[in-house]
């Protein structure tokens, strides 16, 4: 290396702010595939129905409570996922395992209600343009609920596996960062599919 | 220095496999960004081969010259896919990979194996696409199987490139050296960022509607015209002003190499980036103009036909006005650069940006201006002839293929260690340029005087190309000199191929020093090239031009 620049004492430095960054480019890749699934949506709606005398929903009713409830569970594992963040940065090791496993257990409630109400409104895939579109945005937006199940659970395990320090909060952080997204993410696919339809 | 040569690290630290097997297991991003530069040089040669064979088509109005009827469809769609998707995307996707931390001063990229990953999930899906495309499965195609396949290669493609474009903007945004704050940073980084970052918030968009697509044809093909319904949603990423997006690295290249070349800083450096950012952000919004509905392409008037010429004005200032600091600086240093292959390419590369921006303007101002006599009478319009071949030529082939050009001569010694053949490089210069000159203006010109349609896409299967093309004279002629121009750039691109394989696979280029052109940027204080694996030693930057402050505080000292 030339002997112009000084090079760094420390050889390595600390980055703990990495991973939030690329988390945060990772919301907005999710962010714009939902603009454009549900963008694709709104002009298929506008285009096709709902107009007078046509049915845009084919005669499906949407099981508004069972959604209701699918929503409040997420919202209920929003708290517990805070909460994993919080005693994690306490260094309380109990609380954050048993926060992380709670979150994961409402997480999977959801979306074991959202497949159940999927069922109960009698929503079949190539049945017609909105059951199809309803498929393909759900289905997206259950993807990165997915995904943010698996990314705390997997940051959960690293900050707890051995330390519960700076650098272990900082990934939880991260992952309880896209878990808000990905809630937030279900709300604006809840009300645009399911509430305005 | 070999290539081979690996660096010393500290434990934790992953050691990098001096073998052929480490490229597959790599966790360098040097040996990452090579990947991505030669695969996209390999598949720019197959969407130039498949471009020349759907332009000889185009030499005739009544039938078809190379491809029947169903190829004719799908090697337009794959032509478009590979010459965007597997080259000009990737190949600076490579060079950033390869450059950025040597550029701000960090070890490695900030997650190395991601960037890995990224490489092998875009090759697998290449190979995919092409085979989906091979079984008669492109859009347009009659195999319904192959079709979803192609589709979901896509998918992996844009995940792919996504993966990699989210791992260069987070080192620039959080590896950078302390003290090297973000106005700071060579162009080049800058115009990574700037593109990494506008390909996250519209290549998702992509993403997004594959979904409904792939729902829709893989089950009851209910609303969306099964697969005759799948190009005109997806074809936004090829065309303009996505397009302006993907050749946003091309203005950090071009004032590399002019600000080196000329010895000085911009004369305003918050202006530079200003104006590179400017580019890139007029890239986005293409998606809102007619990709999701498919039914607005036709129409160019009251709001969009504003904010689609405000985008496009938008970009030419810009450019312009980048182009015009960088003349600044040439201009300041009162003598003339010297030449090289590197210098020209480069400029040329801005020049073509700028047409680039031109011809978009006329295209979507074409109603206004009263050009070739369009209205919303259903007949189609300036942007849906043959004049936006032509903006796709002057910008894919114009400013990305001679930007990369420059890039690679520039940084080759970087790179592999070696110098390219400046002779075959000058010749390498000339060919690409007249050759991208030539597809440019043939087809625009078609597009203007003749009304010669870009593609149809109600009737793929007609036994003529356009059986509604009114007005065809001359359109043989001008669509021929397109052919000319392909040819030629499918030469240049052979030339360029040849060039590194004789100058660095045969070893025949003159060995590089740590700056062979006293240059000014950080990653030329390391050796050439660097060692693999990551180091201990990073510098400690304060200034995107370290080597250029040193030796101007050596002329204070002397004076």
């Amino acid at each position: 290396m030339s002997d112009i620049t000084p090079t760094l004492a420390s050889g390595r430095p600390q980055r703990p702010r990495t991973q939030l960054v690329a988390t945060g480019f990772a919301s907005a890749v999710c962010a714009m595939m939902m603009a454009g699934a549900l963008g694709f949506y709104m002009a298929r709606r506008h285009a096709s129905g709902p107009h007078p005398g046509s049915d845009w929903l084919d005669g499906l009713a949407v099981p508004n409570p069972q959604f209701d409830y699918a929503l409040l569970t997420l919202v209920a594992s929003l708290v517990t996922a805070h909460w994993a963040l919080w005693a994690s940065r306490r260094r309380d090791t109990a609380h954050a395992w048993t926060a992380i496993a709670t979150t994961i257990v409402l997480g999977l409630g959801f979306i074991n209600m959202v497949m159940y109400s999927m069922n109960r409104m009698g929503l079949e895939i190539g049945s017609g343009e909105y059951q199809n579109l309803a498929f393909a945005t759900t289905g997206l937006a259950l993807a990165i609920v997915v995904l943010g199940l698996l990314y705390i659970g997997l940051m959960g395990l690293r900050s707890l596996g051995g330390s519960v320090g700076q650098r272990g909060s900082t990934s939880l952080g991260a992952a309880v960062f896209f878990w808000d997204f990905a809630a937030l993410v279900w709300a604006v696919t809840w009300y645009t599919v399911y509430v305005v339809k | 220095m070999s290539e081979n040569t690996t660096a010393s690290t500290s434990p934790g630290v992953p050691v990098e496999d001096p073998t052929p097997f480490g490229w597959l297991t790599t966790a360098d991003h040097k040996r990452t960004g090579r990947l991505f530069i030669i695969s996209s040089l390999a598949f720019l040669i197959m969407g130039v081969v498949l471009d020349l064979l759907v332009r000889l088509d185009l030499t005739s109005a009544t039938k078809f010259v190379s491809l029947d009827a169903d190829s004719f469809a799908q090697s337009f769609a794959l032509s478009r896919e590979t010459l965007v998707l597997l080259f000009l995307i990737p190949a600076f996707l490579g060079l950033a990979m390869y450059l950025v931390p040597l550029q701000i001063g960090a070890s490695n990229l900030a997650f190395p194996r991601a960037a890995t990953a990224s490489f092998w999930i875009w090759k697998i899906s290449a190979v995919v696409l092409i085979g989906a495309y091979l079984g008669n499965g492109g859009p347009y195609g009659g195999w319904a199987n192959g079709v979803d396949l192609h589709l979901l290669a896509l998918s992996g493609l844009v995940i792919a490139l996504l993966l990699g474009a989210v791992t260069v903007a987070t080192t620039v945004m959080t590896l950078r050296s302390p003290g090297l704050y973000m106005d700071k940073t060579p162009p080049f980084t800058w115009s990574a960022l700037v593109t990494a970052s506008m390909l996250v918030v519209s290549l998702p968009v992509l993403l997004g509607q594959i979904a409904i697509l792939y729902i829709d044809h893989r089950y009851g093909r209910v609303f969306l015209l099964g697969n005759y319904g799948i190009w005109e949603r997806i074809d936004w990423i090829h065309r303009t002003p996505q397009l302006f997006i993907y050749v946003v690295p091309v203005l950090g290249v071009a004032a590399e190499i002019v600000l080196a070349a000329a010895k000085r800083r911009v004369f305003e450096p918050l202006a530079m980036y200003f104006t590179i950012g400017l580019v890139g952000l007029f890239g986005f919004g293409a998606w809102t103009n007619f990709a999701i509905t498919g039914e607005g392409a036709d129409i160019i008037d009251g709001l969009e036909g504003v904010v689609l010429v405000a985008l496009y004005a938008g970009a030419l200032i810009a450019t312009a006005g980048l182009l015009g600091l960088l003349g600044l600086a040439v201009i300041q240093n009162r003598k003339l650069p010297k030449i090289s292959t590197s210098l020209l390419a480069a400029f040329a590369a801005g020049k073509l940006v700028l047409t680039g921006a031109l011809v978009g303007l006329v295209g979507a101002a074409a109603d206004w201006l009263e050009i070739a006599g369009r209205g919303n009478d259903g007949n189609p319009q300036l942007r849906m002839t043959t004049w936006v071949t032509g903006q796709q030529s002057v910008l894919i082939y114009g400013a990305g293929l001679l930007g990369l050009l420059a890039a690679i001569h520039w940084w080759a010694p970087k790179i592999w260690g070696r110098q390219l053949n400046e002779l075959l490089g000058l010749l390498n210069f000339l060919v690409i340029g007249a050759g991208a000159l030539l597809a440019f203006v043939g087809p625009a010109l078609s597009g203007l005087l003749t009304e010669q349609p870009d593609f149809v896409y109600a009737d793929p299967n007609a036994t003529s190309l356009y059986s509604n093309w009114v007005d065809d004279t001359g359109a043989e002629g001008l669509s021929a000199l397109g052919v000319a121009g392909t040819a030629l750039l499918l030469a240049g691109a052979a030339l360029l191929i040849l060039n590194l394989f004789i100058s660095i696979c045969l070893k025949k280029g003159t060995e590089a020093t740590e700056d062979p052109w006293s240059a000014q940027s950080p990653e030329w204080l390391l050796p050439s090239p660097p060692p693999i694996g990551e180091t201990d030693e990073l510098p400690m930057l304060t200034s995107g031009t370290p080597l250029l402050d040193a030796q101007e505080e050596n002329e204070e000292a002397n004076t």
